[in-house]
């Protein structure tokens, strides 16, 4: 079975041949192939490499082309710092200075900063892995994007203070993101994953959410869809449970969920969304292979009567973390 | 000037006015009322009603920012230079570590922290371990709080303990928090306690002070 026809099955809560895992592998390809960060969060051709490298290495189901989480910001005007083997990170936000949405101008994905290396990255990882793989490219939620043009404790502030102005900024981000995540899906992505960490519970409340995120992932989500998207994920880590029960409404196939919530009450929440998660992503780093493997093998015993489950840890496998810890995750699936 | 003076500051607080309650605080000062008792029967007060508002699961992020911008705006009314040591519940080193630049949930500690009356020095993010402990040691602190988003930053966290028994200075706490930083045990990250919450590590600090 391919790892299409395996995700696709999980997704309609049909029986796969095993279930898929999907290890949120990111600069960790970098570092296993000896391969600095800071030219990997920078270099297409690299990262495609890196990235067919480590699936080669663990062979779990599905690449990930994604640099960081600034590559937006920065090709909208913010100024990066990039760091000998690290990410990058915001030095300074395009609106620091200002609200004013007007001065922003949707980047061309094609032209603009690291954005066509993105785009490079998923043609050679398509060209290399052929049409059987799932290959998943990335994209900022329109908050996420939005504290990330502010900066977090303004944009929150704003959304306070000036509504109408902060949803403005929302809705330029959520334009960049529908931008962005086509150019990608044309390139070669099964999907684009939707980050959106600053929607989470922890930063916003859930009415809030529900007022001015959803309805934007909403219509996200369904252009996504009818560019041809294999399925809509969203990918919020930390205490989700509260927000959850949007899902459905918002087409969200594949909802990630971190160690924050609890499995059953997530099965509870979501009877017919698919699930991916919630090792504790730190525990690639600290815990044992032992362990990993036993709490993996606690995940899909939960999941095996209800199906709709992809292996996964709860956010970013960090860079550092123990290639055995990941091997032992990914054996799991396959004993 | 009585209990429902303080009363009316602690709503202007809680609904985020911040002229409203910076002119609350003028009539408490014209009655001669101390802005150390301000700070322990309105600010103070305003963080334990925040704090049994705010679970893990419905931490209303909003409400706390929207009172800790009154808050901040009336320790500035009260005092030039941030709650002076003398009047202060004890004095707070905090910062976001080297190579992390997330500094929402810092903020907030410092905010929820002056409002209980520590002095708080913020060393602001992306801040070496070195200059934390060197404030807090030209500070004489109480603790150091240290804050990480990001996996990265353990190792550093893990070596503050260390350097600060070398450099004699062992009654000065660490404490940890934030996303990476909590999904880790205090004794795996060298520290005396990792907080779960803002309140969690306010708790803390008035359980070790006890104040």
């Amino acid at each position: 079975m391919s790892v299409i026809e395996r995700v696709t099955k999980v997704i309609n809560f049909e029986t796969p041949d095993r279930v898929p895992v999907v290890a949120q592998v990111f600069g960790h390809a970098a570092v296993i192939s000896k391969v600095p960060l800071h030219d990997y969060i920078r270099d297409g051709k690299l990262l495609a490499q890196c990235q067919i490298n480590a699936f080669q290495r663990y062979m779990y189901d599905a690449v990930f082309a994604l640099m960081d989480v600034n590559v937006e910001t920065e090709a909208i005007g913010s100024v990066l710092e990039y760091r000998k083997n690290e990410y990058a990170l915001i030095k300074k936000y395009v609106l620091s200075d200002t609200t004013n949405p007007e001065i922003l101008s949707i980047p061309d994905p094609y032209q603009t900063k690291r954005m066509p290396e993105l785009l490079k990255a998923i043609r050679i990882l398509r060209a290399e892995l052929g049409d059987e793989m799932l290959i998943i490219g990335c994209v900022l939620g329109p908050m996420t994007l939005t504290t990330q043009l502010l900066g977090a404790e303004r944009a929150l502030f704003l959304a306070i203070d000036n509504i109408e102005k902060f949803c403005e900024i929302l809705d330029f981000s959520k334009t960049v993101n529908l931008k962005f995540g086509l150019a990608q899906i044309e390139a070669g992505a099964n999907l684009p994953v939707v980050f959106e960490p600053s929607g989470s519970p922890a930063v916003v409340p859930h009415q809030f959410f529900r007022e001015f995120i959803s309805p934007r992932l909403k219509e996200i989500f369904s252009i996504y869809k009818k560019a041809g998207a294999a399925a809509n994920w969203l990918h919020i880590a930390g205490p989700t449970s509260s927000i959850l029960p949007y899902y459905p409404e918002m087409g969200v196939d594949i909802a990630n969920f971190d160690y924050y919530v609890d499995p059953f009450y997530a099965q509870k929440l979501l009877p017919k969304t698919c699930l991916d998660g919630n090792i504790k992503s730190l525990s690639f780093i600290e815990a044992t292979p032992a362990k990993i493997a036993a709490e993996s093998k606690k995940l899909l015993d939960l999941f095996a009567d209800r199906g709709g489950y992809i292996l996964s840890s709860g956010c970013e496998i960090p860079p550092e973390s123990k290639p055995e810890n990941i091997e032992a995750m990914v054996r799991a699936t396959k004993l | 000037m009585n209990s429902s003076n303080m009363n009316f500051l602690i709503e202007a607080i809680l609904d985020g006015d911040v002229s409203l309650a910076l002119n609350e605080v003028k009539e408490l000062r014209n009655a001669k009322i101390k802005p150390e008792r301000i700070i322990k029967e309105a600010l103070a007060e305003v963080v334990v009603e925040l704090d049994g508002k705010c679970t893990i699961e419905d931490f209303n992020l909003l409400e706390i920012m929207m009172a800790g911008r009154v808050i901040i705006a009336i320790v500035e009314e009260l005092y030039t230079n941030g709650i002076p040591a003398s009047q202060a519940r004890g004095i707070i080193i905090i910062g976001t570590a080297e190579g992390d630049i997330h500094d929402l949930g810092k903020n907030i500690v410092k905010i929820m922290l002056m409002g209980k009356g520590y002095r708080v020095i913020d060393c602001g993010n992306n801040c070496p371990i070195e200059e934390l402990i060197n404030i807090a040691e030209k500070e004489e602190a109480n603790a150091i709080f240290i804050s990480g988003l990001i996996s990265t930053i353990a190792p550093q966290v893990r070596k503050v303990k260390s350097i600060l028994i070398q450099r004699k200075l062992t009654d000065i706490k660490v404490v940890a928090g934030g996303g990476a930083l909590k999904q880790l045990p205090a004794n795996n990250l060298n520290v005396d306690f990792v907080a779960e919450t803002v309140f969690d590590g306010i708790s803390y600090l008035n359980k070790i002070l006890e104040v």
